[in-house]
C-alpha cells in the first residue's frame, strides 16, 4: 500500500510537467500580442517594447518556457503583469473561497443526488423515476451562466430572500476579520452567529448553481449503479433469507453500488475546483475561478498560467485520493 | 412614556448609524499609486483618496482650484507657477508643501528617481501626456522648482498652454511623500497604504472583493464629504451588477449596457444617470489604399453613411453625431462653419463617379471584436454602415480579428483599409483629442508608399495650436483644425456617446464628470 502511494506520487511529476507544457503552449496559441492587449488602443511603440521586455516576450519560446518551469519548481508563480502583485500570494488568499464553494456544491450534489438516485432505482419506472431522470437531463444541459442569473433574479432581485453575490454583506465584510479564509469555519471559531448566517445565505445560490450539473450526473450514476447491484445474486440471496427490504438496500446493495459513485464524486469535486469560473464571475465570488477569468480578460499570462496550474494540481490530487479510497471501500482491489 | 424612550433610542440609533455608500465597480483596481496606471477603476478609487493640483468643475471640463488656489504662466508661456492651498494635511498628518508636489512629479517624470521603488511599474501616462520622461528629447518638462514653501514652478522646454488641464487629469493625485518612503514597493498595493489629501482615506483593500474608504474628518473642503464611508464592491459581470443594483446590494454604479436603459427607466427604485460625452467613435479611412487616396472618395463615404439613423438606432438618447472630432463639451474649440456632411446618397454617388468610380468598388471594413463605450456593438454598427455604402455601389467586406492583433495590425503598414476605433479624453483640452490622431506623423494611417502619413498643413496647425500662449489665437487655430480634419475626412466621426450609469433613488448629489471619474464628496444617501 505505501509503495503504491509512493509510486503514484512519483508519477505525478511527469503529469505536472505535461500540464505546465500544455498551459504554456495554449497561451502561445492565442493570437495577438499580449503587451498590445494590456495597453489597449493607446499604447505607443515605445511603451509596447518596454512592456514586452518586462514580460519576457522578446525571448525565444523555449527560454520563456524554461523560465516559467524553473520559477514554478522553486515555488515562485511570478507576478501579475497588470497589478505586479505576486500571483502566489493572490492564489493563497483566494483558494479557501473556491474550496468552500466547491465543497458546498458537492454537498448539494451528494445530499440530493444519492438518495434520489437510490429511490429512482428502487422504484424503477415509477413517476418519481421518470421525473428525476428528466430533471437530471435538464440539469446537465443547463448553461451555468443562465441558471445563475435566473436564480439571482428570482431569489435576490424579486423575492429579496437572498443576496446577489459576494461572500458577505458589505458591512459584515468590513467588520469581520477572517482567520483562515474559510468563512464558515472562521465564523464558528469567532463565535459569530451573524457572520455564519450571512455567509451561509451568500453561499446558497452559488452552491446550487455550481452543484446542479454534478447533482444531475450523480443522480444518474447512482441509479444505474444501484440497478446493476440489485440484479445480483447476493441481493436475491439476502431477500430470500427474509431480510427486510430496507436492510437489503441500505446494507447489502448500497455499499457495493457506492464504488462508482465515490469515483464520480471525487472527479466532480476536482472539476468544481476549476470549473467555478463562470459561477464565481456571476456571483462575484472572490475565488480562483474569478481570478483566472480576470486574468484571461486582461491577458495576464502569469495569472492564467499559475491559476490553471494550481487547479490542475488540485484535480490530480483529488484523483489520487479517490484511487486510494478505493482500497478502503473494496477489499478486492489490491495494490502491489 | 416607555414607547417614547424606545422611539428616541431608535431615532438616536438611526442617527448614529454610519452612512455607507456602496459603489458597484466593474473590475478590480490595479494600483492605488497615482501616476502609475490608467485604468478606470483605479482612477475612480484614487479620485476619492487624492486631490490634484487643479480640479474640474462638477460635470464639466472647466478648470477650478484644487490643491492649488491659483496658477499663472510666464509671459513666454514656458513656465507655470502654482500657489498651493495652505494648511492642507495628508491623511497621515504630514503637510502638503511645494516639496511634496515636487517629490510626486519627479517620481512620475524621472525613470531614475530612487523613490520609484517598483522596477516593474509602468508610469506610462506621464510620457504620453508630457512628451517623454526626464532625459527624453521630447520631454516638455525641464525642471520642477520649489519657489517657497507653498509655491511650485514647472519650467518647460516649450510653451504648453494645456499644462494646468493636463496636470489636473485624475492620474496625477498628489500623495504623501512620507507614506511612499515608508511603504516602499508595497505603496498603493493591497498590502500597503495609499495616502492623499482627498475626501476619503483608505481603510482596507481586499482584492477581488472590496475597497473600503472612510471619511477624512479633516478634509479641507468644509462640510464635505457627506457620507461616512465609501465601499467599492467588485462586480465584473454587467448583468450581475444590474441585479445587485436592483436588489439594493449596491447604491450606484457605472458601465451599464445601453440596452438596459429601458429596464432602468421602468424600475421604480432606480434612476438612469448620464455621463456627459467625452469620447469619439470614428471610421478611419486609410489613404494608402487606392480609392481612399482621393479625398472625394472619402467625402463620398462620409456622405453615404446615414449617421443620424445609426446613432438613433444604436444609442438612442445616449449618443449624438455632429461632424466634429471633439466631443460637444469642447464647443469653444469647434468651428461654427463645420456642420456634418449631409446624408445624401445621390450626391455621394456623383462624387464617386467624379473620382472615377461610377460603379463603386470593393473595400474591407474592420470592426472591433470588443465593446467600447464609443462602440458598444461594433459588429452591428459596421453592418449598418456597410448597408448604407452598398447603396452607392461600394461592396463592403466586414473583417475582424482578436483585439490585440486588431490594435497592432491597423498600424503596421499597409494597415487596415477602413476600420472603426475611438478615443476617450484624459483632460479637457482639444490637444488631447487632435494630437494622438492628426499630429505629424499619424501613426495609424499611411500614405501610398506605406510611410506613416503626415498632412503637413494640419500638422503645422496643430503644433502651432499646442504651443500658442495666446488663448484667443489658440481657440481660433483649433477651430481651423476642426474645419481641416472635417474636409480631409481621414477619420469620420460617427458618434459622441454618453456612458450610461445608474443609481438608486435615495442617492442624491452625484454629478458625473465627462472625464470618467469624479469625487463622491457631494453625494448624499437618504
Amino acid at each position: 500500500m505505501w509503495s503504491y502511494i509512493f509510486r503514484r506520487l512519483l508519477g505525478l511529476f511527469p503529469v505536472l510537467i505535461g500540464i505546465t507544457l500544455l498551459v504554456f503552449l495554449f497561451l502561445q496559441l492565442i493570437p495577438g500580442d499580449p503587451a498590445q492587449a494590456i495597453l489597449g488602443e493607446r499604447g505607443t511603440p515605445e511603451q509596447l517594447e518596454a512592456l514586452r521586455e518586462k514580460l519576457g516576450l522578446n525571448r525565444p519560446l523555449y527560454v520563456q518556457y524554461l523560465t516559467f518551469l524553473k520559477s514554478v519548481l522553486t515555488g515562485d508563480l511570478g507576478t501579475s503583469a497588470v497589478s505586479t502583485i505576486p500571483v502566489a500570494d493572490e492564489l493563497k488568499r483566494r483558494w479557501p473561497a473556491t474550496f468552500e464553494l466547491a465543497l458546498a456544491a458537492t454537498l448539494v450534489a451528494v445530499a440530493l443526488g444519492i438518495p434520489v438516485g437510490i429511490l429512482a432505482a428502487v422504484r424503477k419506472n415509477s413517476l418519481l423515476d421518470t421525473l428525476s431522470m428528466s430533471l437530471s437531463l435538464v440539469g446537465v444541459s443547463m448553461p451555468v451562466f443562465w441558471l445563475g442569473l435566473l436564480l439571482v433574479y428570482l431569489f435576490a432581485v424579486n423575492l429579496h430572500w437572498l443576496p446577489t453575490g459576494g461572500r458577505l454583506s458589505t458591512d459584515l465584510a468590513i467588520d469581520f476579520r477572517p482567520l483562515t479564509g474559510f468563512l464558515l469555519l472562521d465564523s464558528l471559531l469567532a463565535l459569530r452567529g451573524d457572520v455564519l448566517w450571512d455567509a451561509l445565505r451568500h453561499l446558497l445560490l452559488p452552491a446550487l448553481t455550481l452543484g446542479t450539473i454534478p447533482l444531475a450526473i450523480l443522480t444518474r450514476i447512482t441509479r444505474s449503479a444501484m440497478l446493476e447491484v440489485l440484479s445480483q445474486d447476493y441481493v436475491r440471496t439476502a431477500r430470500a433469507k427474509g431480510l427486510a427490504e430496507r436492510q437489503v438496500i441500505l446494507k447489502h446493495a448500497l455499499k457495493n453500488a457506492l464504488l462508482p459513485v465515490v469515483t464520480i464524486v471525487g472527479l466532480q469535486f476536482g472539476t468544481l475546483l476549476g470549473g467555478a469560473i463562470l459561477t464565481e464571475t456571476i456571483f462575484s465570488w472572490p475565488g480562483i475561478g474569478s481570478y483566472i477569468y480576470e486574468g484571461i480578460l486582461n491577458r495576464d499570462y502569469p495569472v492564467v498560467q499559475a491559476g490553471v496550474l494550481v487547479v490542475a494540481l488540485a484535480f490530480v490530487l483529488v484523483n489520487l485520493l479517490v484511487d486510494l479510497s478505493y482500497a478502503l471501500l473494496d477489499p478486492r482491489i489490491q495494490y502491489r | 412614556m416607555k414607547r417614547a424612550v424606545l422611539g428616541l433610542l431608535v431615532a438616536l440609533g438611526l442617527g448614529l448609524a454610519q452612512k455607507t455608500l456602496v459603489f458597484g465597480a466593474n473590475g478590480e483596481p490595479v494600483s492605488l499609486e497615482s501616476g502609475n496606471i490608467t485604468d478606470g477603476i483605479s482612477i475612480y478609487v484614487q479620485r476619492q483618496i487624492y486631490d490634484t493640483l487643479v480640479d474640474f468643475k462638477p460635470g464639466s471640463t472647466e478648470l477650478t482650484a484644487g490643491l492649488a488656489t491659483s496658477w499663472f504662466s510666464s509671459p513666454d508661456g514656458k513656465s507655470w507657477t502654482f500657489r498651493l492651498r495652505q494648511g492642507v494635511r495628508f491623511h497621515d498628518g504630514t503637510e502638503l508643501t511645494a516639496e511634496a508636489v515636487k517629490f510626486n512629479v519627479e517620481r512620475w517624470w524621472d525613470p531614475k528617481n530612487p523613490t520609484r521603488i517598483d522596477a516593474a511599474a509602468r508610469y506610462e501616462i506621464w510620457p504620453e501626456l508630457f512628451g517623454g520622461f526626464k532625459g527624453d528629447p521630447g520631454s516638455i518638462l525641464k525642471e520642477v522648482q520649489v519657489v517657497d514653501r507653498y509655491t511650485v514652478r514647472f519650467v518647460l522646454s516649450q510653451p504648453f498652454p494645456a499644462f494646468p488641464a493636463a496636470i489636473a487629469a485624475g492620474y496625477f493625485g498628489i500623495a504623501s511623500p512620507a507614506a511612499i518612503q515608508k511603504d516602499g514597493a508595497r505603496y498603493g498595493s493591497p498590502t500597503g497604504s495609499a495616502v492623499g489629501t482627498g475626501p476619503f482615506r483608505l481603510v482596507e483593500w481586499r482584492p477581488g472583493e472590496q475597497v473600503v474608504l472612510e471619511k477624512n474628518p479633516n478634509y479641507w473642503k468644509k462640510g464635505f464629504p457627506k457620507v461616512d464611508r465609501v465601499v467599492f464592491r467588485v462586480i465584473r459581470d454587467p448583468a450581475a451588477r444590474l441585479a445587485a443594483l436592483k436588489a439594493g446590494t449596491i447604491d450606484f454604479t457605472t458601465d451599464i449596457p445601453p440596452a438596459n436603459l429601458r429596464d432602468l427607466e421602468a424600475d421604480r427604485n432606480l434612476d438612469p444617470v448620464y455621463r456627459p460625452s467625452f469620447n469619439v467613435g470614428y471610421l478611419a479611412l486609410n489613404p494608402s489604399h487606392k480609392p481612399f487616396s482621393d479625398p472625394r472618395v472619402r467625402q463620398a463615404i462620409a456622405m453615404a453613411i446615414n449617421k443620424k439613423a445609426i446613432v438613433q438606432a444604436f444609442w438612442g438618447k445616449l449618443g449624438v453625431t455632429d461632424g466634429h472630432f471633439t466631443p460637444p463639451s469642447m464647443k469653444a474649440f469647434q468651428s461654427p462653419k463645420v456642420t456634418d456632411y449631409e446624408f445624401n446618397p445621390q450626391k455621394a454617388k456623383a462624387l464617386l463617379a467624379e473620382a472615377g468610380y461610377p460603379n463603386g468598388f470593393e473595400m474591407d471594413l474592420w470592426y472591433m471584436p470588443v465593446s467600447r463605450p464609443y462602440f458598444p456593438t461594433p459588429k452591428e454598427i459596421a453592418e449598418a454602415m456597410a448597408a448604407d455604402l452598398s447603396a452607392i455601389g461600394i461592396r463592403v467586406k466586414l473583417q475582424t480579428k482578436d483585439w490585440a492583433s486588431y490594435l497592432n495590425d491597423r498600424k503596421q503598414a499597409p494597415g487596415f483599409q477602413a476600420y472603426m476605433l475611438g478615443w476617450t479624453g484624459d483632460y479637457g483640452d482639444p490637444q488631447n483629442f487632435y494630437d494622438p490622431h492628426f499630429a505629424c506623423p499619424i501613426t495609424d494611417l499611411f500614405d501610398a508608399s506605406g510611410k506613416t502619413l503626415c498632412v503637413k498643413e494640419l500638422g503645422d496647425l496643430l503644433t502651432k495650436a499646442a504651443t500658442s500662449a495666446n488663448a484667443e489665437e489658440r481657440k481660433r487655430l483649433y477651430q481651423q483644425a476642426d474645419e481641416l480634419t472635417h474636409s480631409l475626412a481621414l477619420r469620420i466621426p460617427i458618434v459622441h456617446s454618453q456612458p450610461l450609469l445608474a443609481k438608486r433613488k435615495n442617492i442624491t448629489g452625484w454629478t458625473p464628470s465627462p472625464l470618467g471619474s469624479e469625487s463622491f464628496e457631494t453625494i448624499e444617501k437618504r
